[in-house]
Parts: structure tokens; sequence; C-alpha cells
């Protein structure tokens, strides 16, 4: 007989009308899940390096669990071998003895105090863990291809006993920590992976040979897992669809579909469809894969399997999976980043507040931090993490109402005024642009989904008008204004300044932001000067146009701005626009010919072309006098203070709004 | 533009000539080093055949992340050769891969190293030299045959230091 766990009744709720298949309960095992919303098991790297779980970790955990409206909700993948092996973060919460049941308990029922669906995750990170010892395990010694894995030793069949009997130890561990849902990880190159594909699983006996072979292991941990958790709880299992590992002779998708099947008929209960591994040389998750781009492999899973599937990836507007799930392609839609960047994210669908959402901007900082050992952050959302400070998630009132003037409608500014706002302080924010979103309204324009950018702005206008900021668009702030207005407190978000190139001006040189805005006349031969992201951006705009583009910069590599996990990302589609790079350059003189540029050791480079075009910001210094001067509190954020990228305007300005 | 191409161009030059001959030099400083404090009566040669497997496995796995078998075996062979003979590019030398008649067979020329003259400075074998180039360059397969589930070998058919003029070296797959 099945059971629900929670009453929910969405039929009151307008997101129950828009996206009917999302709000509409299934049944998983025999427990019944009242809608097709999954918070999906994310490192975050907030407990403690001993595997205990803190405060930090339930509090995100308690966020999200809110966010999923009675659906489900998984904590972080534990790993279960004392001997730190399967350990791929250094705050991944562990699961290897009885001591650790009450910390897990915590999250469980941080997650059933939402009327959520609490999910535990087995994740033994195989080939990718190993993070604070000296080797790591698999079922083959096949070498690291990136160095900044550990060296892998060949698991003998004791350990690989051992091994299975860890999950079922650590599955019986999640239930009585309360967890309802069991789910083994076999992902991007986690250890059930690792034996999965051809790739890593060389071995000869049992446990390796074909795909069922290469599947016995993992067969042998859904059986023990299924007995301990017995006919009430489900069995989940996440698996790849494609392992995107053809370059190392990886399995072929026909073989990912037969793991489905295998693993079926081994009792688990749903799959959740997953693709590429952290080895992959193919993007995934970026922004500039279009969403909903790999849903065909959701449908590809339903053609092979029963238990219902699940998948993220991509999906981050609520009707690319209402539209899956109507059309039977899916089952339930899953949620990573667009859960870190919004944790209430899918509440906000379900009550109609879709303009409210923060909208996750596909940027994998996120990633990047965790694999530097540094906690989980947001790119775009500055409460992430700090969930146990109320301080970040319900600001205070001002203690004393103020009249601010914000200079600039940017992310900073705009993050500033609806934070500040909010708190009970009178803003207005200044403008000389007709419209908001600052120097966002050009960079929105450079390729590869950098349009998605501009959700930012989209929600901060949306804060900005339900905590009553007025604003002054298309109105200059000048020291006069200031005079006049006297507000109590300044913050200047007016974005930098572009300093002319040496012995400037020329009549070649114009601005990245003409040129993005098209208002610029650009030659056939371009160099851009600033190697950063929006020297990036501009650089492929044109390249793209067809442009022959030389980009410049001081930087010892070109992103230096952008996190590792999207750098690459733009470092080839450089090479694939043709655009050459200089690094580590200054310019030494600029001519009517071209451009004569300087490496940091003093070889000199003439670069021949028609146009340059000037990327370089500095911090903008202009206003601060007269603001001090009159005696008022100043604040400067964002690009103005030091230029950065969107992240940093987003973080400055919800703090100063905090503070102010 | 008051710029003069050639001059620059030449200062690169020399440079990297420089930083060239100084790799050879600095690998045979440090091998004297290593013999001044190995114990009495060790042979110099397993010194050097030591030090070129280090290499040699290091340089493998700097190579993993650049090969890829989206191409097939006989383009993913002559890739490895290619990647081969460029180690003697950067030291100065000029050396080349070309398939060969097989497609599980690939060719590494290389028609100038500068190896035997720094080992000349130092007094080293040409014996030695062969041998080590020989070591490193086997040394290099072996994380890269385990890594692709290929076993290759190579054989030295004709070796500069051994006064045959090139060194000629076939990389192959090995029966199974």
């Amino acid at each position: 007989m099945a059971k629900q766990l929670f009453e929910w009744d969405y039929a009151g709720f307008p997101g129950a009308k828009t996206y009917p298949h999302l709000f509409k309960p299934i049944q998983i095992g025999n427990l019944i899940i009242p809608n097709r919303i999954k918070y999906a098991a994310t490192e975050e790297n907030l407990n403690g390096r001993d595997g205990f779980v803190t405060d930090a970790g339930v509090a995100y955990m308690r966020e999200r669990a809110k966010g999923v409206v009675g659906g489900l909700c998984f904590m972080q993948g534990v790993y279960m071998d004392e001997k730190r092996q399967g350990q791929g973060y250094v705050g991944q919460a562990a699961c290897w003895d009885d001591k650790f049941i009450p910390g897990l308990k915590r999250i469980a029922d941080a997650i059933h105090d939402a009327k959520a669906v609490a999910g535990f995750q087995l994740m033994d990170c195989g080939r990718v863990g190993a993070v604070d010892v000296e080797y790591g395990h698999g079922p083959s010694a096949v070498p690291q291809r990136l160095r900044i894995f550990r060296p892998i030793k060949e698991m003998t069949k004791e350990e690989i006993k051992e091994m299975i009997q860890q999950h079922i130890d650590a599955a019986r561990r999640g239930i009585a920590a309360g967890f309802d849902v069991m789910e083994i990880s076999g992902i991007v190159g986690y250890l059930v992976s690792n034996f999965i594909s051809k790739y890593t699983n060389r071995r000869t006996d049992e446990y390796g040979g074909d795909i069922r072979g290469r599947m016995q292991a993992v067969v042998e941990i859904i059986q023990g897992v299924k007995a301990v958790c017995g006919p009430d709880i489900p069995v989940g299992i996440r698996l790849c669809a494609e392992e995107l590992l053809d370059d190392v002779r990886g399995n072929t998708p026909e073989e990912s579909m037969e793991t489905y099947k295998i693993a079926e008929e081994a009792g688990v209960d749903y799959i959740s469809v997953t693709l590429g591994w952290q080895e992959s040389i193919y993007p995934v998750i970026s922004r500039d894969i279009p969403m909903g781009n790999w849903i065909h492999l959701a449908k590809r899973a339903k053609e092979h399997v029963k238990v219902p599937v699940q998948m993220a990836y991509r999906l981050f507007r609520p009707d690319l999976p209402n539209k899956a799930i109507g059309a039977g392609e899916l089952d339930i839609w899953e949620m990573c980043r667009s859960m870190i960047a919004d944790p209430l994210m899918p509440k906000k669908v379900l009550e109609g507040k879709e303009d409210e959402i923060r909208h996750c901007v596909a940027c994998n900082l996120c990633l990047a931090r965790l694999f530097r050992d540094a906690p989980m952050t947001c790119y775009i959302n500055p409460v992430c993490a700090h969930e146990t400070n109320p301080e970040f998630t319900d600001p205070p009132p001002a203690q004393e109402p103020k009249e601010i003037m914000i200079v600039g409608a940017g992310p900073a500014g705009l993050e500033c005024a609806y934070m500040a706002a909010r708190r009970g302080h009178e803003v207005h924010v200044y403008d000389k642009r007709d419209t908001l979103g600052g120097t966002l309204n050009e960079a929105r324009k450079a390729p590869y989904g950098d349009d998605e950018l501009w959700t930012c702005v989209e929600y901060q206008k949306k804060m900005c008008e339900m905590a009553g900021v007025t604003f002054h668009l298309g109105s200059e702030v000048t020291e006069e204004t200031i005079e006049d207005q006297m507000p109590d407190a300044v913050v200047l978000a007016t974005g930098p300044v572009y300093p002319e190139l040496p012995g400037g001006p020329h009549q070649n040189v114009v601005n990245l932001l003409d040129v993005m805005r098209g208002t610029a006349q650009v030659g056939e031969k371009v160099v851009i000067w600033g190697n950063r992201k929006p020297g990036i951006g501009c650089a492929l705009h044109l390249a793209r146009q067809g442009k022959q583009v030389t980009l410049v910069g001081r930087e010892k590599t070109a992103g230096f701005d952008v996190n590792p996990s999207f750098k690459w990302r733009y470092l080839i589609y450089l090479r694939q626009n043709g655009v050459k790079v200089y690094n580590d350059c200054d310019i030494e003189r600029v001519t009517p010919e071209g451009i004569l540029i300087r490496t940091y050791d003093g070889y000199r480079i003439p670069v021949a072309c028609h146009t340059i075009v000037n990327s370089d910001r500095v911090a903008n210094e202009a206003l601060k006098k007269a603001v001090q001067s009159e005696g008022i509190e100043l604040f400067v954020i964002g690009d103005a203070l030091v230029p950065r990228n969107l992240s940093s305007a987003v973080h400055d300005g919800y703090r100063i709004g905090m503070r102010i | 533009m008051a710029f003069d191409a050639e001059k620059e161009i030449g200062k690169v030059l020399r440079g990297l000539r420089a930083a060239q001959a100084e790799i050879g030099k600095t690998y045979y400083r440090w091998r004297q080093v290593a013999l001044e404090l190995a114990e009495d009566g060790v042979d110099p040669l397993q010194v050097g055949l030591r030090a070129a497997e280090r290499f040699g496995k290091d340089i493998g796995k700097s190579m993993l992340p650049r090969l890829h078998w989206l191409k097939g075996e006989a383009a993913f062979l002559l890739n490895l050769g290619r990647a081969m003979a460029g180690l003697w590019n950067v030291d100065g030398g000029v050396a080349t891969a070309e398939k060969g008649e097989k497609p599980t067979e690939v060719f590494i020329k290389c028609t100038r190293d500068p190896w035997p003259t720094w080992a000349k400075e130092f007094g080293v074998s040409m014996k030695e030299v062969a041998l080590c180039r020989e070591k490193m360059l086997k040394s290099v397969l072996e994380d890269v045959s385990i890594f692709f589930n290929i076993p290759l070998d190579l054989e030295v058919q004709k070796a500069i230091p051994r006064g045959e003029g090139m060194w000629l070296i076939r990389l192959y797959k090995k029966e199974e």
C-alpha cells in the first residue's frame, strides 16, 4: 500500500494551473511524492572536515527544503569509508560510523519541517575522491588524466565486497537518521561509474568484462541497499545516459542504456539521468549549452525502463520539464544550481511569482569553489552559504531610516537599492541612461549564452518595484544634484571609466560599449585591448561577425576574472573563432596603422589593425569628493570601486544594502 | 612605426636558444650531483636510466589530457608520434612523425638532436645518451598504454649518438 508522508493541496495555486504536470503526484516504490520536483543532492563543502554535519549544512538544506513545496529534497552524497578514499570534497558529510547519525538526523528533520520528502545519497567518489588522502580507489589502476586527482589503486575482491557492505551500512544509518528515500550516486566519475565504464574498469574477474560484469558490483549494491530499505523506502540510482568519454573509449550510449535496464532488473525504484564525467572534454551544463539541450536523454531512458525517470541539466525554466512530463519524456524535474541561486525557485513557480526568481546564470562558480576546497558560494545569490546568518537571510530594519541616493542603475546599484529599501530606507536610484541594467545592457550582447545574464536585472527590477524604490532614469547626477538633494547617504554605483590609451585620443580607438551597442565603426582587423571578460565577450562578438580579431591584455591569461569552470569554454571559443591572443602585455604605442605591444619581458610586437577597441577599465573616482565635501555618508560599490565582474557587483550591492 | 622586426625576432630567438641550451646543461649538472652523492661504485648509466624513466613517466602523464581517440587508432598513433617528436623540437632538435605502412605503426624521425653535444661537454658517453633517450620514450608509453588500454611499444632503428646520422624510431601497437 503506497503512502504519502505529508498532505499537500496545490489546487488553489496559479503555478499548478500554468504547469499542471509539475504539481501532480507520482508514486516511487511505495511512496507517493505530491509533486514532480526534486532538489538533487549537491555538494556544498559546508560540513566539517571530519565529516560531521554543521549548522551551516543544516541551514543550507532547510532553505532548499522549503523550496520544493513537498517534493523530494536530497542532502549531499555521503562518503562511507573510514579510510576516506571515497571522500571527494573536504566538506563532504560522512556516514562510515553510527556516530554520524545524530548530525544526519538534523538534516532529515530540517527537510521534514518543511513537509518535504527527505532523500539520502550514498556517494563514494572513487576516481575523483581521496581528497585528503594519498591514493584513491577504483576497479582498475587507470592513470589520472588531470593531475588534481589522486593516483588510483586497484581494489581487491575483498575491498570490493567491503565497499558494497559500506553502502549497505550507510543506507542503514540513513534510515536511522530518518530519511525517506535512498539514492546511489553513479555519476561524473564517482566509484559506481568507474565500475560501469570500460574506460576505468579493465578487470577480468566477475566485476569486469562485458557490461553485465561491469555492473555486477552495482547490482550487489542495489540489492544490498534494497534489502536494508525494505518495501517502504524507495531506492534510486543516478547513472550516466552518456559518459561523453568517446575520446578515451568509454561506454557507448547503448551500453549506458543497458546499465539502466540492469539497474531496473536489480530493483531500483527510479533512475536519475545524468551525463558526462568530470574528465569529459565536452561541456554539459555551462551557459553556452542551450536550455533543454539534454532532454532527449530522459526520453531515451523512458524508452528503456519502466521506473520513473528524473533529470536536471539545463532545465532552469519550469516550462521545459512541464512540457517533457506532459509528453511522457520525463517524470521528475531535478534541480541543483537553479536552487543554489534561488532556494525557493519552485515555490515561486507554484505561487505564480516567476518574476521574483533569481535565476542561475550557469557560470559554474559553485563547482569551481568545490574543486578548490572552498565552501559553496553562488555568483548571483549573496545569501548562499550564509543561511545561518540572519543578517543575510533576513536583514533587520534600519535603525534610522535614511534618504539614500544611489547613482547608477546597474546590477550593483539595483541590488543595493532593493535591499536598502526593504529595510526601510527611502531609496532613489539615478542613472544617466534611460534604461536599467548599466553595462549589462551591452554585456548581454556577447555570444554563447550571455543573454542569460540579463535575468539578474529582471529580478532586481522586480525586487526594487516591490520594495518601493524610486527611479530617476535619464537623469545624470552632478555635484549640483547632490548639493540640491542633500541625501543622508550616497552610494556610487557608477560603473568603471575607460582610460585613454597612451598618446591618446586616437581616431582609430573606440569604446567597448559603443561596439557592443553597434554604434561604433569597426574595421575588418580589430585589436581588443583588455583580456578580461568584457574584452573576451567583445572579441567573440566581433569574430562571429567575420572580423579578424586580436585580443591583447595585461593579465597573464585571458579571462583572469572568469572562474575556471567556465573559463575553459571561452578559451576554446577564442581558438575556434580564430582570435589571436597576446597575454601579459602592455601597450607601448598606438599608431594610425595599429598598435605596438610590449610583452612583460620587453619584447615588442606590432599588430596591424583598422580599429582598436578599448575594454580596459579603472575605478570611477567621479563624485566622491563632492559627496565627501558635503559630509554625506558615502559608499562606493561594483565596478566603480574596483572593476570586476557581475558577481562582485551583486555581492557588493547586497552587502552595502544590508549595512547602510 | 619605428619598429625593427628583424631585431626584435632575433632577440626572441637568442633568448629561446639560450633557454634550450640550459635544458641540457641543467640535466647534466644534476646528473653530476647525483653521482657525487651516490654510493661508491654506482653505475652512472643506471643513474641516467633512472632519471630517464622518471622524466618519461612524467611526460607521459602530461600527454594524457592532449591525446584522444576521437579519430581512431591510426590518428591516435600519429598524434602520439608527433607529441614524442615534439620532445626533441622543444629542446632545439628537428623531428617529425610519419605514418608507417601499417595503420598500427608510426615512424619518428629526428635529424637534429642537441643532446649528444651537451653530453660531450660533460663527458657523458654516447651509449648512455642513446639508451637514456630510448628509456625515456618507452617510459612515456607506460601510462599512455594503460590509460587508453592499448599495448604500445617502440624500437630504435637508428640513433644519432650511435653515429647513424638520424634517429629512426618505430612506434607501434603490440600484437595482443
